[in-house]
């Protein structure tokens, strides 16, 4: 009787420091969850009350247009364009400053910089650098000669251009996780690898990046969701023109629920995409228990 | 040299923008509740005066005057206290408004642009203003009819008109002269643009300057007296079913604009307004279409540069049916759910913007037209009009207009909607579509949403 008390008693201390946390999370993220998917079940009249239960019409109209793959499409291409090259560029910047000294310091000040910078605030001045006119990047182009790029108004570039933008702002928080992984690495591995007689390439390859996989693998699964759920700067950029090229599934659901009202096909592909981003999660955590190495 | 430095300067501009910007969110965020609370207290008590919101989405200068004119009706009497708060832009407002509608947290009276007024009435939240024009016998007759016919849908006034303009044709006199064009007579059709166009492109000067903007396109079907949805425009009492833009004065229109880009006598600015007006004010451009909401900012920038003249919108050649301009702007909307003492102080409030004084100080002050025709005779106006004669075009466009349901403009519940599709019709026929083809997808996406939207409207 006694050891029952005492068990309960201290699975009810437990619980009782898990509340608070637990409290937040059913405010901001099992209510609206559950709310979405209540709401995805219905139609709306425009001024966004329900009308009636509909099942799965939102999810049926949505997986038979041709604009929901379109747009999935380019998140998709969005996330390729991105993710690779935020994280090379991470890591080259995290190889050539991790070593302890002044001049590193300033160096790893300015790389995680834009890590303080929001990402509303970095929209609109990416979006005066690629101003069509007044902007930096074609004034530079014309010094070269090169006749002004509509970056953000041709559909060849645009999509190319906001993701210019991401890698900038997504480098900071990427080359930090980087760089404390980098610098949690043992020097003696690094000692003894140079007595072996390995070159500073092989070190790379061999010793740092290994030892580097579990950091790498957590980027690579955080910038998956985070590419796959961006909406500021395409809101702030390009409002998801022209002609749909950077209209990415957040922005498209966005558009659906908050300006046409209709939270039920907005909930729907919330959603599917919160389906899609489950199924990234487990595939890359399967591949990873092959490929990670935890020491 | 000079150049370079402002270029440096941009980065600290954006950093001061966006400063602004977040003063303003905090302000608003701020203020909403506090009003709220103030405008339930008005409800409980008698003796004090009645306070409304009033939610508007003019900022800027615009913003400025009319918290003038807000401090001088408070001043007035001693019935009424009018608060107003700037909600964003007409979009962000509409989206307050919903949210707000059936709770206490509204405003009592809000500021709507045109093309929402199908919403504002279905939504059954508001009171139409008619019913409080014949229970006060209150005279509309100096209002200006071309105006009360936009808002008048099933023969009857819902909101008051408060704020609207006209779309017209600017262009630059002194580039016409270089050009060996006649500086006083701007071309009327789309035949005469062209011609114009490409007799203007030349040393580093383009013709034309053309932007996405739908309100265009709906202007050159009501000048063309050509119906943009079915039923009558929507509004002879049957729902608009489906999207006309299409047809052949849509294509007609699409392929104007188009050909002139193709042909390099036009330059492409996206959907931005403002850089075709910088374009055109920097002497780089020789013509554009636009508000009449950006007369004053043109002729100021162009000042000591070269003389800004204005003309009617343009037509095709040929085009014989009667039409005119469909009027843009906003109109004042009293919201249902507050009590009747509320909404008789919202109505005060609006007989008082109507008046011929108010609306001459709007007027001059913004660019905005007076909705009533007394206004005309105020010496505030009549000087504005010695100062901007490039005015006068915009008035004589408006009250040439014959009213038929074609002039009166579309009138449908997802008029924002059937924009963005128009916007990607353009801007795919820009890129290589052909203009029937992409207006073809336009006009198919905005009936399905018309059609998804008389469904649930219920």
């Amino acid at each position: 009787m006694t050891s029952r008390l005492r068990k309960f008693k201290e699975a009810a201390f437990g619980y009782g420091f898990l509340l608070p946390s637990l409290a937040g999370f059913s405010v901001f993220l099992f209510y609206p969850f559950l709310k979405s998917f209540y709401l995805s079940l219905h139609s709306m009249n425009p001024r966004g009350q329900i009308v009636e239960f509909v099942g799965f019409d939102n999810f049926i109209d949505i997986l038979t247009s041709d604009h929901f793959y379109q747009s999935l499409k380019t998140t998709f291409f969005f996330a390729l364009l991105t993710i690779p090259a935020c994280i090379f560029i991470a890591v080259c910047l995290a190889l050539l400053t991790y070593k302890k000294n002044k001049i590193n310091l300033i160096f790893q000040l300015i790389f995680a910089s834009t890590i303080a910078v929001p990402i509303g605030n970095a929209s609109v001045i990416w979006k005066l650098l690629f101003h069509p006119t007044a902007g930096m990047f074609n004034y530079f182009l014309s010094l070269f000669g090169i006749s002004p790029v509509g970056w953000l108004t041709n559909p060849a570039y645009a999509l190319l251009s906001v993701s210019m933008m991401t890698v900038w702002i997504s480098i900071g928080f990427t080359y930090l996780l980087l760089l404390s992984g980098i610098k949690g690495i043992p020097e003696d591995l690094y000692e003894s690898a140079k007595i072996d007689g390995a070159g500073s390439f092989s070190i790379v390859r061999r010793i740092t990046l290994p030892l580097l996989s579990p950091v790498l693998f957590f980027i690579s699964v955080i910038s998956v969701i985070s590419a796959l759920q961006s909406f500021s700067q395409i809101n702030i950029l390009t409002e998801g023109g022209p002609v749909n090229s950077t209209n990415v599934v957040v922005y498209d659901l966005y558009q659906e629920a908050f300006v046409n009202y209709r939270f039920g096909t907005g909930s729907a592909q919330a959603i599917i995409l919160f389906l899609i981003i489950l199924l990234f999660t487990i595939i890359q955590f399967r591949l990873s228990e092959r490929k990670v190495h935890y020491s | 040299m000079k150049a370079i430095n402002w270029k440096m300067a941009l980065p600290v501009l954006a950093l001061a923008n966006v400063l602004v910007i977040q003063g303003c969110g905090t302000s608003n965020s701020a203020n909403t509740p506090n009003s709220a609370a103030s405008s339930n207290a008005a409800d409980t008590s008698n003796e004090a005066p009645v306070t409304i919101n009033w939610w508007h989405a003019m900022s800027g200068t615009n913003g400025k005057v009319l918290d003038q004119i807000v401090k001088d009706f408070n001043a007035s009497q001693s019935h009424v206290v009018v608060k107003a708060t700037f909600q964003g832009a007409y979009d962000e407002l509409l989206n307050k408004v919903k949210a707000t509608m059936g709770s206490k947290s509204g405003p009592a009276l809000v500021q709507m642009n045109d093309v929402n007024t199908r919403f504002m009435i279905d939504s059954q939240a508001i009171t139409p203003v008619q019913t409080l024009i014949d229970r006060d016998k209150y005279d509309i007759s100096e209002l200006e009819p071309n105006i009360l016919n936009y808002y008048t849908v099933n023969n009857q006034l819902y909101s008051m008109p408060f704020n609207t303009s006209n779309d017209i044709f600017y262009y630059n006199k002194d580039l016409f002269k270089a050009a060996g064009l006649d500086p006083e007579k701007p071309p009327a059709t789309f035949e005469e643009v062209e011609a114009a166009a490409k007799a203007l492109t030349k040393d580093g000067v383009t013709g034309y300057a053309f932007y996405i903007e739908p309100w265009d396109m709906e202007q050159s079907f009501a000048k063309q007296g050509e119906l943009y949805v079915n039923n009558d425009n929507g509004r002879s009492g049957e729902a608009a079913t489906e999207s006309l833009m299409n047809s052949e004065a849509g294509v007609k229109t699409l392929s104007f604009w188009k050909d002139m880009i193709d042909n390099k006598n036009a330059q492409f600015f996206g959907r931005v307004s403002a850089d075709a007006q910088k374009a055109f004010t920097a002497g780089k451009v020789a013509m554009l279409t636009g508000s009449t909401g950006a007369l004053r900012g043109m002729v100021e920038g162009a000042k000591g540069k070269f003389e800004v003249g204005t003309g009617f919108f343009p037509i095709p050649a040929g085009s014989s049916k009667e039409g005119g301009v469909a009027i843009g702007g906003g109109s004042n909307w009293i919201m249902n759910d507050k009590s009747q003492e509320e909404q008789d102080a919202a109505w005060e409030f609006i007989k008082y913007l109507s008046s011929a004084k108010v609306q001459a100080l709007w007027h001059v002050s913004t660019g905005y037209f007076p909705t009533t025709t007394a206004a005309y005779d105020e010496q505030i106006v009549k000087d504005n009009l010695v100062k901007y004669p490039q005015f006068n075009a915009a008035v004589e466009q408006l009250h040439q207009s014959k009213s038929n349901y074609a002039s009166q403009g579309a009138s449908l519940g997802v008029f924002q909607e059937m924009r963005n599709f128009y916007s990607t019709a353009v801007e795919e026929a820009i890129n290589g579509a052909s203009p029937q083809e992409a207006l073809d997808k336009a006009a198919k996406s905005s009936t399905e949403a018309i059609q998804k939207y008389n469904d649930t409207n219920k």
